[in-house]
């Protein structure tokens, strides 16, 4: 629309001017009020964890300011220690078990030949399940008198277990509790790729005798790498900041085999009430998950699209 | 599907096949989807349709753990959930918070969306920019910061705190699916309207959201289930037992119930989820389509 992007250098009169300037602003007043919040509220939340994690805090919420002593005994904790190995190890499982679970299931519902739309529907569910309740749930289905996987043992005759009691079973139930609520999104983002893919390409590898699993690796996957990219990005995104399904399911137990990061902070900001500790936690957190997503998108996003255009200048 | 069968046909034409081949070969499709399809279909659905059947017994039939399907299927938990004092508030507290925080996100971001996707202005880059950063930022990292901040403005235990946070965590993720639908309104349907002397505003409210309708729906739907979903805000900026939210309420029911009635405990459970999966089922086409088309992200 080349009436709304003109600039004032044809403009004569000040009237004129004076419409085009208010014309110009038009996209601002557009794009601000939305921008007033997330600035407002979300930037001025980082802003002031920043700040916060200089700052010793007593329980009246009094500030001094301390320098770097609060991160000093953070990462001298042998109980952050513990966490972010724990949750770096939660992360590799979950994002491992999480993107092949999503690409088995895109690639079922890819193939499947009956009732596609009610598969895909369904497959989603998930994903609107509130992490609370999804927690509440897997409690229930390992439970150890009354959950479904007990159940299940029980009448085959195997002998049952307390999922939850144990330190690495527990890790592990966390582990698909949150494969279970983050898998559906991913997958149907694969399965949007797994679409993008033309049929003739397979057709053509068919006839030159590639085998299933060859054509998975050298067609399917580097022609999907953006949308890997981007469920990748979801996945571990969700691993990490993990929070409400390991509150509700474990609260960190048992003997802390679940404390991961995220816990760790609320237990140190709202429970220990050391808000400047928590605010080093934030930090860390924060920058973790900057990091990845901007690894994951330099390496499956933007460096394809470089590609794209050296192929056609 | 012609692929596949093209495939077995290939197969079975192979020069003496082995008996274990030729049996793979036959099953071959029953092996690669129809497998992973009863795992989905049980992975899925187990979680939910197990505290559903829990939600229909009697407590003591949960804990002897002997049956499947209900032996006498009551309706008692959800009577007994119903009958929980402050149950009403907490509903009217979601419904309330979750509309605010799919209306107001869903306005702003309109607006926003319409601005990046149609103008050339000088830093728009770095303004889209500060509207994508939102979207890596974990929420729950920033629940300490949030809790002092809202202590000094004196917000904690108001429907403000709960509006605020939650249209803040909003506005980028619909901004960011609209952008993408209203780039792909072609220009020269807006064009035209420009020359039959349409305006900013007749241009967006009966070409633009009438074509990119799609995005709108989903975008809302997102919203709703951000709103309805979320703990972290809540669980940190919140203390009083009547400002809580459905998904709040459902965490501190272990606490507050002495004696562990699963029935009880999965009623509660079915019907905070519940509400927001109808809403889904509703628009359930036009949600998965835009996630498989790439334009959520």
């Amino acid at each position: 629309m080349p009436s709304l992007t003109k600039t004032s250098n044809n403009s004569t009169t000040a009237r004129e001017r004076i419409a085009d300037l208010a014309l110009a602003t038009v996209p601002y007043l557009m794009v601000i009020p939305g921008l007033i919040f997330v600035v407002g509220v979300l930037g001025y939340a980082v802003f002031g964890g920043f700040v916060l994690s200089v700052h010793a805090t007593d329980m009246f919420l009094n500030k001094t300011f301390v320098g770097l002593q609060n991160y000093i005994s953070v990462f001298n904790d042998p109980r952050f220690q513990a966490s972010l190995l724990r949750t770096i190890v939660f992360v590799v499982l979950s994002i491992t078990l999480g993107i092949v679970m999503s690409m088995v299931f895109a690639l079922t519902l890819y193939h499947v030949g009956f009732a596609r739309r009610f598969f895909r529907g369904m497959s989603l569910v998930p994903y609107f399940v509130s992490g609370i309740a999804a927690a509440v749930m897997f409690r229930f289905v390992f439970t150890t008198s009354g959950g479904f996987v007990n159940y299940v043992l029980q009448q085959i005759g195997l002998p049952t277990a307390a999922w939850l009691g144990d330190p690495y079973l527990a890790f592990m139930v966390a582990v698909l509790a949150n494969c279970w609520f983050m898998v559906p999104f991913a997958t149907l983002i694969l399965l949007g790729g797994l679409q993008t893919v033309d049929r003739d390409i397979y057709d053509a590898a068919t006839i030159d005798g590639a085998s299933g699993i060859q054509m998975f690796f050298q067609i399917t996957i580097p022609m999907i790498k953006p949308m890997l990219g981007v469920s990748l990005i979801w996945v571990s995104y969700i691993s990490f900041s993990t929070f409400d399904i390991i509150f509700a399911l474990t609260a960190g137990g048992p003997q802390r085999a679940t404390e991961v990061v995220s816990m760790y902070m609320y237990r140190i900001a709202f429970l220990q009430l050391d808000f400047g500790q928590g605010a080093v936690l934030m930090v860390v957190l924060l920058s973790f998950n900057t990091v990845m997503s901007l690894f994951y998108l330099y390496y499956f996003v933007l460096a394809d699209r470089r590609l794209e255009k050296e192929a056609s200048p | 599907m012609n692929r596949q069968m093209t495939r077995t046909e290939e197969s079975t034409l192979r020069p003496e096949p082995g008996i274990l081949q030729d049996w793979l070969g036959r099953y071959r499709r029953f092996f690669l989807i129809g497998l992973p399809l009863a795992f989905l279909i049980i992975w899925t659905m187990v979680p939910i349709l197990w505290a559903f059947l829990a939600s229909l017994k009697n407590p003591l039939e949960i804990y002897e753990s002997s049956t499947f399907f209900p032996r006498s299927p009551s309706l008692a938990a959800y009577q007994t959930v119903l009958a929980i004092d402050g149950f009403g508030k907490w509903i009217f507290n979601s419904v309330l918070v979750t509309a605010v925080a799919t209306i107001v996100p869903l306005i702003l971001s309109i607006l926003a969306a319409y601005g990046f996707a149609r103008y050339l202005f000088a830093f728009r880059h770095v303004l889209l920019l500060l509207y994508l950063i939102p979207r890596i930022i974990p929420r729950v990292s920033l629940i300490v910061p949030l809790n002092d901040l809202m202590t000094d403005l004196g917000l904690i235990n108001t429907y403000w705190v709960l509006y605020l946070t939650y249209i803040a965590s909003a506005v980028p993720l619909s901004t960011w699916i609209l952008v993408g639908f209203f780039r792909a309104v072609p220009r020269e349907i807006e064009e035209s309207a420009t020359i039959d002397g349409a305006n900013m505003w007749n241009r967006l409210r009966h070409v633009i959201l009438p074509i990119a309708w799609p995005g709108v729906v989903t975008a809302a739907v997102l919203c709703i289930r951000e709103g309805w979903n979320e703990f972290a805000f809540v669980l940190a900026l919140v203390t009083e037992t009547g400002m809580r939210t459905l998904p709040y309420a459902l965490y501190m029911l272990k606490d507050s119930m002495g004696v562990q009635n699963y029935a009880v405990y999965n009623a509660f459970t079915i019907l905070t989820v519940l509400p927001l999966l109808i809403v889904y089922l509703l628009l359930e086409r036009r949600v998965v389509e835009s996630i498989v088309s790439g334009a959520v992200k």
